[in-house]
């Protein structure tokens, strides 16, 4: 096993302080080089920086917008935009190139100190600095069978090496295994993501109440798309059977805008008051009764919500959204039109089309604890031009289901409503692997900050016939207190046959 | 219908009386803070010491003030980002006042944390809201608590942290030159101190990494992906990137001093912009963000 580490460092690298001999080609050297700069913290450094430069464009310039929209937008880079794919940062070669070299970097790092601390045996220091000194009444040879007593026994250390000055012991969890552990973690962690990157692939369905839809997802994963251009289908159908729309009574807020006001109300010269209108419907929650159908049969069903989606064979079901259509009758003409809620619908013999908002239905949670069903309305406006040239939006009234409302001597009815579910759905490898390896990095990560490490040195020197222990604590992470460490060791000294010191601890 | 008015005249009852309550609070620690600009031109120990006074008042009553919002929410009291700001001023202070009990006659640092408390607190009160909203469909998820709380947590060490790197970026040159000795800090101390700034970070940064770990699996669960790449994700990542090149750069001997420092500032400002500027740039470029129910 060490041998075969050996060999993979070294067919990348010279070690420290080794230069490569005047037969070696130029492709040694140049991995030697990488491997050596690609092992250093101080890389890690540059790279994550650069990171971060990508990630800060990334929030800058849309991504995922069409150029065409930015250039129309009065966007002022693009030039810069179209030069490096500004609007699409994250799956450009330098974010990606970027990306890897970060992966090459943890993983390099990874293995470098996990060479250093199987192979190598990381070496215990030899030198210390004293962290404290504490004069001890008895002979330093006794002296010695207490302390390591105390130290084994009551304090839990650990021999780490014996040598001619002083005696090395531990206690804790190795910090440098969990920094190990961690990073090996990330590296892990990034094969999830490059999972996700390569064989992910996501869609959304609209589902109407009883019409069932045969899952075909759009497009392959990036990997798939070399070879074809659509995702296999799965084999099963889903279907909704009814979509539940629930809000929850909410009185409006009447509370100042100018500050002078908001000042006011802190003095006590006004208070803050609540209405109850047709604005108090809080959405409480949207949910859909769903099945999935194979071969015609329910194989599976689950009434999802956000944050609780449905998972069938790797395809994960998610409640995104929902979309209300409208039948609006106008005057006594039999032929409905049809217009989804927020889009704008041409009524023959208006002059500016109408718009609907707001489509309200389902069962309303009362704030005095009761429930009942809505009564389906929506809002009727336009936007109508204002004296000075602008345009302003007109509320024009409530419309309730089978109810109407005049606009300019034109009755607008609302004979009819639908309501279809939008569900996304997504198949992702990477995510069970992302999951655990992720947790198992926080963990990590946590007991490697938050836990306690320490590496302690001690002798036992005699001088003018008083023994002295002299210490030097190490610690690492948070709980690790060294004070604490040799008040602690201090009381087990003095309450065993070491006492009483005759001089007070001197740091 | 008398029974629903009752409970709409209580609510508003309840809602002028927690919005006085808060300016009161934004008072005193505004009190406190004016306590400790005075102590920075006076250098009288006893004037740090009743700005500490002052803040603990404050912070006492911010605690009953957060948990009256949990019960007239009836749930965590950080849904709308009225709710964030004063929960992050809290968080902040309460922080500070943790932590400074164990320095000695150093105030310093508390003036740049209720500076940026007073000014969480005002920005709450004459910008956004106060209205107590239920909880909307994507919020209602057992990661909300969990993912916030720790996400505040952090942002409040994180806050204390710079507010320590701040001091001694300040101090180091005149204690230099022998002068500012009576800030409760000496030269040789002073990295002592400074050692505070990367315990601090040291104990945001797994809490930072969980907001982020949390965030991702519930978007997950919400939205059907991880990662999109929405503007408030990728400022956490940037924060924890930043944060994360500190506690590297700790490690490399010539990276230690100014350079670190430098990091751990740039860290608490990527901090802020994911906290607050992320809205304001989402807002000034029109990128939509999948987080503006934050706003």
């Amino acid at each position: 096993m060490k041998a075969f580490l050996e060999k993979i460092r070294h067919s990348f690298s010279y070690p420290k302080g080794e230069t490569p001999s005047s037969n070696s080609s130029g492709f040694r050297e140049f991995t030697g080089w990488a491997y050596r700069k690609l092992s250093s913290i101080r890389t890690s450094i540059y790279i994550l920086l650069g990171m971060a430069l990508f990630y800060l464009l990334g929030t800058v310039f849309p991504q995922g917008a069409n150029i065409d929209d930015y250039v129309q937008a009065g966007g002022r880079f693009v030039f810069a935009v179209r030069l490096f794919n500004l609007l699409d940062v994250f799956s450009g070669i330098p974010f990606l190139f970027l990306a890897f070299l970060l992966f090459l970097n943890i993983a390099i790092c990874t293995y470098e100190r996990f060479f250093h601390l199987l192979v190598q045996k990381m070496p215990v220091p030899r030198d210390f600095t004293p962290t404290a000194t504490i004069p001890l009444t008895m002979d330093a040879h006794v002296a010695q069978g207490e302390i390591w007593n105390i130290l084994r026994e009551r304090l839990n250390f650990r021999l780490l090496s014996k040598g001619q000055e002083w005696t090395v012991m531990e206690r804790g969890l190795s910090y440098r295994w969990l920094t190990w552990l961690y990073h090996a973690g990330i590296v892990v962690c990034f094969m999830g993501f490059l999972i996700t990157y390569l064989f992910a692939v996501e869609d959304v369905v609209t589902l109407y109440p009883g019409k069932p839809v045969e899952i075909t997802p759009s497009s392959p994963g990036r990997l798939e798309g070399l070879w074809r251009d659509r995702h296999p289908k799965p084999g099963f159908s889903i279907i909704l059977d009814e979509f539940i729309t629930e809000y929850v009574q909410h009185p409006s807020i009447d509370y100042p805008r100018d500050r002078v006001s908001r000042l006011a109300i802190a003095l006590g010269w006004r208070d803050v008051t609540y209405t109850i209108n047709e604005k108090s419907f809080f959405p409480k929650d949207w949910k859909s009764r769903l099945r999935i159908l194979k071969n015609g049969l329910t194989v599976y069903e689950k009434t999802i919500e956000v944050n609780d989606p449905l998972v069938y064979e790797g395809y994960t079901f998610y409640q995104m959204a929902f979309e209300q259509r409208l039948r609006i009758g106008v005057d006594n003409n039999p032929i409905l039109l049809e217009v989804k809620t927020g889009d704008e619908l041409i009524v023959p013999g208006l002059t500016t089309p109408l718009r609907f908002t707001n489509l309200i239905t389902g069962t309303l949670y009362r704030l005095d604890g009761g429930t009942e069903g809505i009564t389906p309305f929506v809002t009727v406006k336009r936007t109508v031009k204002d004296e000075g040239g602008g345009k302003r939006t007109e509320k024009l009234g409530i419309l309730e289901l089978g109810g109407s409302i005049t606009v300019d001597g034109k009755k607008i009815t609302l004979a009819d409503i639908e309501e279809a579910s939008i569900l996304s759905y997504r198949y992702d490898p990477g995510v069970g692997i992302l999951w655990w390896t992720g947790l198992f990095v926080f963990l990590v990560i946590t007991i490697r900050c938050f836990g306690g490490w320490y590496m302690l040195a001690y002798r036992i020197e005699e001088s003018d016939g008083i023994a002295y222990l002299t210490l030097s604590i190490q610690t690492r992470g948070l709980i690790a207190d060294r004070t604490k460490m040799t008040e602690r060791l201090v009381y087990y000294i003095t309450s065993s046959e070491l006492k009483p010191t005759p001089l007070p601890p001197s740091s | 219908m008398d029974l629903l008015q009752d409970i709409v005249s209580r609510n508003a009852f309840l809602l002028t009386f927690e919005v006085r309550l808060f300016w009161l609070v934004a008072f005193i620690y505004g009190t406190g803070c004016f306590f400790l600009l005075l102590y920075i031109i006076f250098r009288s120990g006893h004037l740090g010491k009743a700005s500490h006074a002052i803040l603990w008042t404050g912070i006492t009553l911010h605690t009953g003030l957060i948990i009256l919002r949990t019960f007239e929410g009836g749930r965590a009291p950080f849904q709308t980002l009225y709710e964030s700001l004063s929960w992050f001023a809290w968080s902040a202070t309460i922080t500070y006042l943790f932590v400074s009990r164990r320095w000695k006659d150093v105030y310093l640092p508390g003036f740049f944390v209720t500076l940026i408390s007073v000014g969480a607190c005002m920005y709450a009160l004459l910008s956004r809201s106060p209205d107590v909203k239920p909880l909307s469909p994507p919020l209602q998820s057992y990661w909300f608590e969990w993912h916030v709380t720790l996400a505040f947590l952090s942002y409040a060490v994180f806050v204390v942290s710079f507010a320590v790197e701040m001091s001694c970026l300040i101090l180091k040159p005149f204690l230099k030159r022998g002068m500012a000795q009576d800030f409760g800090l000496s030269l040789d101390g002073l990295d002592e101190f400074r050692g505070t700034a990367v315990r601090l970070v040291l104990f945001g940064f797994p809490l930072l990494t969980f907001c982020i770990f949390s965030g991702a699996a519930w978007a997950n669960e919400a939205w059907g992906r991880y990662w999109s790449w929405d503007p408030k994700e990728t400022w956490s990542l940037i924060t924890w990137t930043v944060f994360a090149v500190y506690l590297h750069s700790m490690a490399i001997p010539s990276m230690r001093g100014l350079p670190a420092s430098l990091f751990n500032i740039l860290g608490f400002i990527c901090m802020m912009m994911t906290f607050l500027g992320v809205n304001w740039l989402a807002k000034l470029l029109g990128i939509p963000s999948l987080h503006v129910y934050a706003v």
